[in-house]
């Protein structure tokens, strides 16, 4: 509890293709911002992960032990 | 076999039971969030109370009978009270699971120990009692029994965060598109819209300002926020379910700057800003959080002084 929590980023949802490249999460292209925001929130309550806004089009989900 | 030949004297027994089971249902009472307030809860701690509180006043007069076997029998019998603590701390570790916004390993720990202690408080008050009776009548007995509860009392009752923490409402606001923030200390990054607008239109936030070094260093200890989120969110609710973990009241310290205050904020279900306030000074300051007021650098400030 009192240690930094290790955050696992579990998903990617981007509207700017370009900006993400794939790794250990998959990626999800939403078409527009409405559409992207639906997905993050979507796969939130689906898996109880954390959804971060990192302003160029793209957010990121994470799952943070501390924080549930 | 009694080897004292005379009746047996049962006056320093029943004014130390008495005086022991008083001190134990005295803080029963007041504290009542330390204990789950169910019935059953309840009586498992009276019949504690009872076997302490009588161990505590029949010692005396077993070694007065001179029966040492006794007296020998009863000391076995309080160490039996260490399991107590183990238990109650088994009990909210299970509960810890299952309640959306938990106490902490902190806050349970400290809940185990005074359980603990009060059971053990309570054995000596009727200690003390029943020899005071035993040795200069029942008149002083009685009045060393109450001088005993109230002693115990004050050295029972801790300090609340209320005495050395000061709590403010704040505004909650969005900086950046997504930062909340709690008057000027940020708490954390909400990146769904939706989530967003219910802080705007339902959150509720306050500050917690320290008085000074104390309260500064129980500030900066994780397990007492968690405590007072868990408080927080027991007075006023949380709205909160499994699946939305953005949505948990959060108790964070004004990091980047450091300047050793906290921001809370929370989706209550009730929206009750007195109730809220008032169930963060109420929370009790954990015993873990008292160690660090030395040796934090930070405290050394000058602006604290």
């Amino acid at each position: 509890m009192a240690d930094a929590p290790t955050p696992i980023m579990f998903a990617i949802v981007t509207t700017n293709k370009e900006a993400v490249h794939g790794g250990m999460a998959p990626v999800f292209v939403a078409a527009d911002e409405p559409e992207r925001d639906r997905i993050a929130m979507w796969l939130c309550r689906i898996t109880n992960c954390i959804a971060h806004d990192l302003h160029n089009g793209t957010i990121i989900l994470t799952v943070n032990q501390a924080s549930v | 076999m009694s080897s004292s030949g005379g009746p047996i004297d049962w006056s320093p027994m029943i004014i130390g039971f008495a005086a022991g089971f008083l001190s134990r249902l005295i803080s029963i009472r007041t504290g009542r969030s330390h204990y789950p307030g169910f019935p059953s809860g309840y009586i498992s701690q009276l019949a504690l109370a009872i076997i302490a509180a009588m161990i505590g006043s029949s010692v005396i007069v077993a070694l007065v009978g001179k029966e040492f076997t006794a007296a020998t029998f009863l000391t076995l019998a309080a160490t039996q009270f260490r399991d107590v603590r183990s238990t109650e701390r088994k009990t909210l570790e299970q509960e810890e699971e299952l309640i959306l916004v938990s106490r902490g390993a902190g806050y349970i720990e400290g809940i185990a120990i005074t359980y603990e202690a009060r059971n053990y408080l309570a054995m000596l008050v009727a200690l003390v009692t029943a020899v005071a009776t035993q040795y200069t009548g029942i008149v002083i007995g009685l009045v060393v029994g109450i001088i005993a509860i109230v002693v115990g009392e004050i050295y029972m009752s801790g300090p609340k965060i209320g005495d050395m923490i000061e709590v403010e409402p704040a505004k909650l606001h969005f900086e950046k598109g997504s930062l909340l923030y709690v008057g000027d200390v940020m708490m954390m990054e909400v990146g769904l819209p939706h989530s967003r607008d219910r802080y705007q239109k339902e959150g509720m936030g306050v500050i917690l300002t320290p008085k000074g070094r104390r309260g500064q260093s129980v500030l900066w200890n994780i397990a007492q926020r968690q405590a007072i989120s868990h408080e927080a969110a027991a007075a006023v609710g949380t709205q909160k379910d499994v699946g939305y973990p953005e949505q948990t009241p959060l108790c964070r310290m004004d990091m980047p700057k450091g300047s050793g205050r906290a921001g809370l904020s929370i989706l209550p279900v009730e929206s009750n800003m007195q109730a809220l306030i008032q169930a963060i000074k109420n929370t009790p300051v954990l015993e873990a959080g008292k160690w660090s007021a030395l040796t934090s650098p930070i405290l050394r400030r000058k602006e604290m002084d």
